[in-house]
């Protein structure tokens, strides 16, 4: 009840902080003073502060089942785990949009202490830019999503918590998601800043490039946390599936992905400046529009889990005015003709970076209109379409194969003028991934002409990134691990894509499948009672060709509140493959329909991910370049 | 270079050999129902899902197959009887054209400007 009461006129403090800093920051814009008002940095901890109370108050609400506060009534409930309790807290819409503005003001204060050696104007108008977002997202909260709206009379129990959503990955994945999402509002502000006050330059650049790079490793890790929950939790062995909402997420990675090469160029040389700050700009713009999309209900998609249209709303007019403000600043202050212009080369560094974000920005472009195209068809002919797999694999397998490549070529170039040396490696690599992809293929029974040539592709990568490692050694260790990482993750995609194995059966206790590779024994079932659910716990025994016996306890899961049945799938993972196994009732049936996966490699797509977020980590605490 | 031109005429061959129409129903079921919406769930094919819908659309186009239908024709006369929506591929018609060639389009625009700025250059 207190926490409650505590927690709103918090957030009511921490708008009118907001309020204040840009009344102060206008003030001190103009006036002659060379450091930024002293006031400033102390009020926007506080702002900080403020938003920090009222999310305790909101954690300390779900913790105590307190359920006169409806977003506790609505998600949670007494039996819960206290994990869940406090997980609850952002598993919601209030409570995640709470923490988008945790973040956003941690952000924006961190921003301010690490930002002293910047010019002062700079400073200030990036602070003025992100508070008109806070500002916007506190009445947001405050205005359409108030987390802390009375119930009254109070009721007894709460409605529970989505039960896929009671899970370890899926609690951290929404913290660290937005912490990437939200590191775009940083960029976004900074770079309008940057505009106006015409202070595009290599310090600059060095400045943000630290600012790209958290909220890209963040970015990476979230989403590989999203795919690993979908992975076991969802109960059908895939962990990307083209879904609107994975693609929302993927979206603003891959804007981040080309910004974070760009500012490298302009680093070095001041070139692509206009590029990089329309990058900028679309970052954030994506990872607003995700918030968006995925809130509003307007996605069909395994991952909506609550929404409403008139926040739907709320968030579009917010981002078509920040939007309207951004293009606006860019068209008016944006001036070039102050930064030297170098000369660039066909082969160089320079030109080889625009390639490569010309193929990232087709790999936006098929995303984004496969996302969005079937809600304006919808809205214009009344059309329903669905647009799935097949038609991302289509449009991006062909240019896959390019990039990588391209990708295997190019990095090895120098800045400004360099030329291509064909090294005997090379070729021997070359020659050696095309004899590896057929052998592959020759053992499967499926083969397809793009495939063998995607395989083949991402093998020469693969290779020639390995060599890299030994090449140049610590020249450029970010930037190898990363490509690294990337290549690995291809291609333990493609082999787990390709080697795959399931079977599908309804089995009886004590029923034996036999299959090539494994026997598997469905020996007992047990029944459990756990604090907010049942459980049948079905033991597997799974005999492979070398007598080597592991069991597996898939589990079925009846949830009391709210009543939903899950299964769990149980996962045996080594470092050549995952044993993966679930179950699932069959109405009115004995037996119970069994799905048995062999996944290769799977572990592989996650520490391939692993690699390509510690390449950004290295590069953030790499050393910067001597001037 | 000449090697490896000859081993990726040499390849092409080899998958054009392998490439044979007479494939087993149980693949083809599993192919087929990945591309198949499951029209009562949130956002899955019925190959993911377990729902009732899913299995009897399971069983459907399992019997389908057995009357001799091939993938293709699965696949119209899924979308004659359910619309457009139950398919994750979409067609190339008058409504989708836009969305296939789109990003396509915008490749070659994106390759233009590229080319544009690395010919006209001022110095």
């Amino acid at each position: 009840m207190l926490a409650t009461q505590i927690g709103y006129y918090s957030l009511i403090f921490g708008l009118i902080a907001g309020l204040l800093i840009i009344l102060l920051s206008i003030k001190n814009y103009n006036n002659r003073e060379i450091f930024i008002n002293p006031k400033i940095l102390p009020i926007s901890f506080l702002q900080f502060f403020f938003v920090s109370i009222s999310f305790i108050g909101l954690i300390l609400s779900f913790i105590n089942s307190d359920f006169s506060n409806e977003t506790v009534y609505n998600n949670s409930h007494t039996t819960k785990p206290l994990f869940y309790k406090i997980s609850g807290t952002w598993g919601n819409h209030e409570g995640s949009l709470l923490l988008w503005l945790l973040v956003l003001t941690l952000f924006i204060f961190l921003f301010l202490v690490t930002s002293s050696n910047q010019p002062k104007r700079y400073r200030i108008l990036t602070l003025v830019f992100q508070q008109i977002i806070i500002i916007g997202f506190f009445l947001f909260v405050l205005i359409t999503s108030n987390p802390f709206s009375n119930l009254f009379p109070i009721p007894q129990e709460g409605l529970g918590l989505n039960p896929i959503l009671q899970d370890p990955a899926l609690a951290i994945h929404p913290p660290i998601l937005y912490i990437g999402y939200v590191g775009s509002s940083i960029i976004f502000a900074s770079s309008l800043a940057a505009v106006v006050e015409n202070y595009i330059s290599k310090n600059w650049a060095r400045h943000i490039k630290k600012w790209i790079l958290i909220s890209w490793v963040f970015l990476t890790i979230g989403i590989m946390l999203g795919s690993i929950w979908a992975y076991y939790e969802l109960g059908w062995g895939g962990f990307w599936f083209w879904d609107p909402v994975e693609n929302v997420s993927l979206m603003p990675w891959l804007c981040l992905t080309a910004l974070l090469h760009c500012i490298i160029v302009l680093e070095k040389n001041l070139s692509l400046a206009s590029w990089v700050v329309i990058l900028s700009i679309a970052s954030f713009t994506l990872s607003m529009s995700g918030t968006f999309l995925v809130r509003s209900g307007i996605l069909n998609s395994v991952h909506t889990f609550a929404n409403d249209p008139e926040r739907g709303m709320f968030i579009l007019i917010f981002l078509f005015i920040l939007i309207f403000i951004a293009l606006f600043i860019f068209f008016t202050f944006f001036k070039d003709n102050n930064l030297k212009k170098i000369k660039i080369n066909w082969i160089s560094k320079e030109a080889s970076i625009l390639v490569n974000n010309w193929f990232l920005m087709y790999f936006l472009a098929v995303i984004l209109i496969g996302t969005v195209y079937p809600i304006f068809l919808e809205v214009i002919t009344d059309e329903k379409i669905s647009i799935g797999p097949p038609f991302f694999n289509k449009l991006i397998i062909p240019f896959l194969i390019f990039f990588l490549i391209f990708m295997a070529i190019v990095p090895s170039l120098n800045w400004i003028k360099s030329y291509l040396r064909i090294r005997i490696t090379n070729i021997i690599f070359l020659i050696l991934s095309i004899f590896l992809s057929y052998i592959v293929l020759d053992r499967t029974s499926s083969e397809t002409l793009i495939l063998t040539i995607l395989l083949c592709a991402s093998l020469y990568l693969f290779f020639i990134t390995i060599r890299e490692f030994f090449n140049k050694r610590f020249k450029n260790i970010s930037q190898i691990v990363s490509h690294f990482g990337f290549s690995l993750l291809i291609l333990s995609i493609l082999l787990n894509s390709i080697f795959s194995k399931e079977m599908i059966t309804n089995l009886k206790v004590g029923e034996k499948f036999n299959l090539k590779e494994n026997i598997i024994t469905f020996e007992k079932i047990e029944n459990n009672k756990s604090k907010n659910y049942d459980s049948v716990i079905g033991y597997f025994k799974i005999q492979d060709k070398n007598q080597e016996i592991i069991y597996l306890k898939p589990e079925i899961r009846i949830y009391n509140e709210p009543t939903t049945i899950t299964s769990e799938a149980d996962i045996k993972t080594t470092l050549y493959t995952d044993k993966f196994l679930v179950m699932n009732f069959v109405k009115g049936k004995e037996y119970f329909n069994v799905r048995y996966q062999l996944k290769p490699y799977m572990i592989w797509i996650w520490i391939s991910t692993i690699f390509i977020a510690l390449g950004g980590f290295i590069s953030f605490f790499k050393k910067e370049y001597a001037k | 270079m000449k090697i490896v031109r000859f081993f990726f005429i040499f390849l092409i061959f080899l998958n054009f050999y392998n490439l044979s129409y007479s494939k087993d129903n149980e693949i083809l079921k599993k192919k087929i129902s990945k591309n198949i919406r499951c029209l009562i769930c949130q956002g899955q094919s019925i190959y993911d899902s377990q729902s009732d819908f899913a299995e009897s659309m399971k069983i459907l186009i399992e019997k389908k197959l057995n009357e001799g239908l091939n993938e293709d024709q699965v696949y119209e006369f899924l979308k004659k009887r359910y619309g457009q929506w139950i398919t994750y591929n979409p067609d190339f018609n008058k409504n989708t054209f836009i969305l296939w060639l789109l990003p396509i389009l915008l490749f070659f625009v994106g390759g233009a400007i590229i080319v544009r700025k690395l010919i006209v250059q001022k110095l």
